[in-house]
């Protein structure tokens, strides 16, 4: 009797539960990371203490450290990238995980725990996770072993495949069933079959390719060089590079934002010991000057663009002896203000 | 099983009858650390102290018996010391008198340096650049091996049995008459370290294994001591040491890196014993290889001192001595060679019974460049002696300095030949109060304030990292320590307990918007207190022990704090086993007895409850 008293309240609590969720979809509060800004911090080499900040521009509202806020623990790893694709947010850290959280909430959902050496970005296609990785160091620190992980469904899991790539490879872009490599040790564009997961194309390019963007409806690959920075344009049908846009812009770090009206930001660094850093802001088609020198200082070391605010954020990981601070720009390179931020902050992902 | 084998083997080479009744100990000549340290502040651990701790590291042994801060990367991994608010490259670190600090890294691995080697550590606090040297900053620690001649023939097995997989194993012999003196250890340590915690790098923060912290290190002591004549005398020491680790990733990471650290250590001693006066040369060799992965780092020190001690009158005693350096660094990135010559001395001036005074000078060049001249005045003064009862005074002053390293200098890419030297001055005063009498009682209070300027930091530049004469640092701070003893009818009991608070900030940072301007250093507790109780009552010994350490901040400009923690440990022994000749302490400790969950520094995973049994064979 007091079996079927119990069925019939879990079967009561079970409809009514059917019915709250019952939501159109439009009803559905807004989480409170779907706007504003996601600020990436790196964090320390051997704490281990990346994690992400929210800012809401308009107000200037700062959150710190809301993965841990979130969840309980802290975020243990060095925050390399951030990927969104619907409802997730996959954090990459490149001291071997992938953490999976709700864009919305940032409540932890999954992860990629194992199987990882130092993975840099992440792509997905289908029902698959692609993580491209360094692979381990040597005995002279050197990367020969570089790959894509493959894994099976996008909440995480056990790493399946791993692909052999080009050196060092960095960005991933995904497109139908094909997946592409930016290879920037080697110089290459390769791209990988999603479904066989097999390489299927090589192609070495000028430069060091770090990073694919979307420019209006074209898809484009930086790649600096020491002297000079590349643009490809990629045939989208057959991954053949259709046109090479080259400017001389020296020591661009690889590190970049899309502004408004085809503007590109460079973060560029004349590195050790000089170390005189600078933003150069380009555009394609060359409709408008290079400045080379948009912004200049020292210690830079991430860079976002607000398209909405036409804001330019620039980072100073400040030696990395405690947290680093934002230092936000308009279009002309004039100071806004300046926030403190996480311990290295290196990224930005615009909501 | 394996034990029995052992013990057979022992059996098997002990000679029979001996005729050591006759002879008479008499320790091996080494000078004293404290004869010219007037007005600082000297702990002496003895060898019952360091027993112990045999099967754990110095580390341990240093931050829960003395206010030194351990910085330990978990267990069994890089451990070094931070002596008031200064960092593990401001500890000068002396093995039977050599330097043994690496001249690349410029500080040592606690964790790898055994007690098993060791019969004595006197940790000394406080600049005492002109005393000891180079890297005396915030302290200088001297470890010790002791041997006696006229003792006979002496052997002893040991073996330690533990959680965690720990299996130590330790051998030693020895013979000794009156003109000859050897003794040889061999040691093997191991464990696996597979500790649980709870991994909160994990999603759902499980409790699991530690994995890859696996830990293991031999080595071989050999003293030797000759008494050439009643004037003369020759000693010899030799410490091989090699230690290989997994390397404990930080959580969240899955790193397996592997180290291996392989030291090989040789001192000789020279005395010419004189009229109140006694001439030393020493000379010595440290050869250190580290092994990172498959990246080779080494590095070899040769040394050549002499120096001349000399008592004057009652009130008038003496010191000069010079002392060269050849330090060569064969590291994966560049090679490169350092010769630093040094000439030191010290007066001490006793105007009466009551009042010491002593002054001590130093100069060190390196390479051809004169690091700072370090002088110190010291003073100990009995401000009061009762019946039973004395009150002393103790201060003193000086200057301090760290000739940068050679990776500091010439680390490839990055290194800066250009760094100047960190300079440090402090001084400090305390009083000791004693009392004898049914309850033997000693109180310290110790106050003290150091200036550390050139503080070198590494900093990056781009993706290049470069060390830079960057922080000017302001230390002070309040050290009590207090040692009770008194019987009650056969229980013979002792309690100690200790409290340190030290405040470190930055005066001077990156540029005048530093955020950690006025802020404690990262990993500096303000706030420390040890404290133990132990009894012996007919052979049966036990101790409770605990210490606690306050809040720390990761990093400098202090967002983030580790929250401050305290562990208790037990042990209990009984030393009257004995068999005719043979003696059989034996010994169970608990460590973490509540099974605290900590951590040291950020993410690293210590070990909760551990126990740990040990068996020897004296004979």
């Amino acid at each position: 009797m007091k079996i079927k008293l119990h069925q019939s309240i879990w079967a009561f609590a079970l409809i009514f539960i059917l019915f709250a969720c019952d939501d159109s979809g439009s009803e559905r509060p807004l989480g409170a990371y779907e706007t504003g800004i996601l600020i990436m911090n790196e964090g320390a080499f051997g704490s281990n203490d990346g994690e992400v900040y929210h800012l809401e521009p308009a107000s200037g509202f700062l959150k710190p450290n809301i993965f841990e806020m979130e969840n309980n623990r802290p975020f243990a790893g060095l925050l390399e990238d951030m990927v969104m694709e619907g409802e997730r947010l996959y954090l990459v850290a490149n001291t071997g995980k992938v953490e999976i959280v709700n864009s919305g909430d940032f409540k932890s959902r999954g992860a990629v725990a194992g199987g990882l050496d130092q993975p840099r970005s992440l792509a997905i296609n289908g029902n698959k996770l692609f993580i491209s990785d360094y692979g381990p160091y040597d005995g002279s620190y050197n990367t020969p072993d570089s790959y894509i992980a493959v894994v099976n469904g996008l909440d995480g899991g056990a790493v399946g495949k791993k692909i052999q790539v080009s050196n060092k490879p960095e960005d991933l872009y995904s497109i139908g069933k094909f997946v592409l490599v930016a290879g920037s040790e080697e110089k290459s564009l390769q791209v990988i079959d999603a479904e066989t997961e097999t390489l299927t194309k090589t192609l070495v390019v000028a430069g060091s390719p770090t990073q694919f963007f979307i420019l209006g409806t074209q898809l484009w690959l930086f790649a600096p060089a020491s002297d000079k920075v590349y643009f490809h344009r990629i045939n989208t049908s057959n991954f053949d590079l259709t046109e090479t846009v080259e400017m001389a812009i020296p020591d661009a770090t690889g590190k970049m934002a899309i502004g408004n009206n085809g503007k590109i930001y460079l973060l560029t660094s004349t590195g050790w010991p000089t170390y005189e850093d600078a933003v150069a802001s380009v555009s394609i088609p060359n409709s408008q000057p290079i400045v080379k020198e948009l912004i200049k200082g020292s210690g830079f070391y991430g860079i976002g663009f607000d398209q909405n605010r036409g804001e330019l954020y620039v980072t100073n990981a400040k030696g990395f002896q405690g947290n680093g601070n934002v230092t936000v720009y308009n279009e002309s390179g004039t100071v806004l203000k300046t926030l403190d931020l996480g311990r290295g902050p290196s990224g930005f992902m615009m909501r | 099983m394996i034990l029995l084998l052992w013990v057979c083997t022992i059996f098997g080479f002990l000679p029979v009858g001996q005729d050591t009744v006759s002879l008479t100990e008499v320790e091996v000549f080494a000078p004293a650390i404290d004869k010219f340290a007037q007005g600082q502040k000297v702990q002496v651990l003895e060898k019952t102290e360091l027993e112990i701790y045999r099967g754990r590291s110095l580390g341990d042994l240093l931050q829960e018996r003395t206010g030194i801060f351990v910085r330990q990367y978990g267990a069994g991994m890089l451990a070094s010391p931070s002596f008031r608010g200064t960092s593990a490259g401001h500890t000068a670190l002396f093995w039977n008198g050599l330097p043994i600090n690496s001249p690349s890294l410029g500080q040592s691995d606690l964790s790898i340096l055994p007690m098993a080697g060791i019969d004595q550590a006197a940790i000394q606090f406080g600049n005492a650049g002109a005393l000891f040297g180079n890297e005396a900053i915030g302290g200088s620690i001297h470890l010790e091996t002791k041997s006696e001649f006229g003792s006979g023939f002496q052997a002893g097995i040991s073996q330690q049995f533990g959680s965690f997989g720990l299996a130590n194993t330790y051998l030693s012999a020895g013979f000794s008459s009156k003109k000859f003196s050897t003794k040889t250890r061999v040691y093997r340590e191991s464990a696996t370290n597979d500790f649980p915690y709870q991994n909160l790098g994990q999603i759902g923060t499980p409790e699991v294994r530690q994995q890859h912290a696996r830990f293991e290190q031999n080595g071989i002591v050999q003293d030797l001591a000759w008494n050439l004549n009643s004037k003369n005398q020759l000693k010899t020491s030799i410490w091989w040491n090699k230690a290989n680790r997994e390397i404990q990733p930080v959580m969240g990471s899955n790193t397996r890196d592997q180290q291996e650290d392989q030291s090989f250590r040789a001192v000789v001693d020279y005395f010419l014993f004189g009229e109140k006066s006694i001439f030393n040369l020493k000379t010595g060799l440290v050869r250190d290889e580290q092994v990172f992965n498959q990246s080779q780092n080494n590095t070899t020190q040769y040394f050549a001192s002499g120096d001349w001690d000399k008592d004057f009158s009652f009130k008038w005693t003496g010191k000069a001595g010079v002392r060269f350096t050849l330090a060569k660094g064969d590291l994966s990135t560049y090679q490169a060679e350092d010769n630093r010559l040094e000439l030191y001395q010290s007066t001490r001036f006793s105007p009466s019974e009551k009042i010491s005074l002593s002054l001590n000078l130093r100069q060190l060049v390196y390479s051809g460049t004169f690091a700072p001249f370090t002088p110190s005045l010291g003073m100990d003064w009995k401000v009061w002696q009762g019946k039973n009862q004395t009150l002393k005074l103790k201060t003193s002053a000086g200057k301090g300095f760290k000739v940068p390293t050679l990776n500091d200098r010439f680390w490839n890419p990055g290194g800066n030949p250009e760094l100047l030297p960190e300079e440090s001055l402090s001084g400090e005063i305390g009083l000791n109060w004693t009392k004898t009498g049914k309850i033997n009682m000693s109180h310290g209070i110790t106050y003290y304030r150091m200036q550390v300027d050139n503080w070198i930091i590494w900093v990056p530049k781009g993706n290049i990292w470069s060390p830079e004469n960057i922080r000017k640092v302001s230390n002070q701070g309040i050290e009590y320590e207090g040692k009770a003893s008194w019987e009650t009818g056969n229980w013979q009991w002792k309690a100690d307990a200790s409290y340190t608070f030290s405040k470190a900030v930055s005066t001077e940072g990156i540029d005048e918007n530093d955020p950690a301007l006025g802020k404690q250093l990262p990993y500096t507790p303000k706030h420390q207190v040890n404290g133990r109780i132990s009894a012996d009552h007919r052979g049966f010994t036990g101790f409770l022990g605990t210490f606690f350490v306050g809040e720390r901040s990761v990093t400098a400009d202090n967002p983030r704090q580790m929250p401050g923690y305290q562990l208790w440990n037990l042990g209990v022994g009984y030393q009257n086993l004995k068999w005719g000749k043979l003696n059989f302490p034996l010994s169970f400790q608990i460590n973490n007895i509540l099974n605290t969950d900590y951590q040291v520094l950020y993410l690293r995973a210590m070990p909760g409850r551990s126990y740990q049994f040990n068996l020897s064979i004296h004979l």
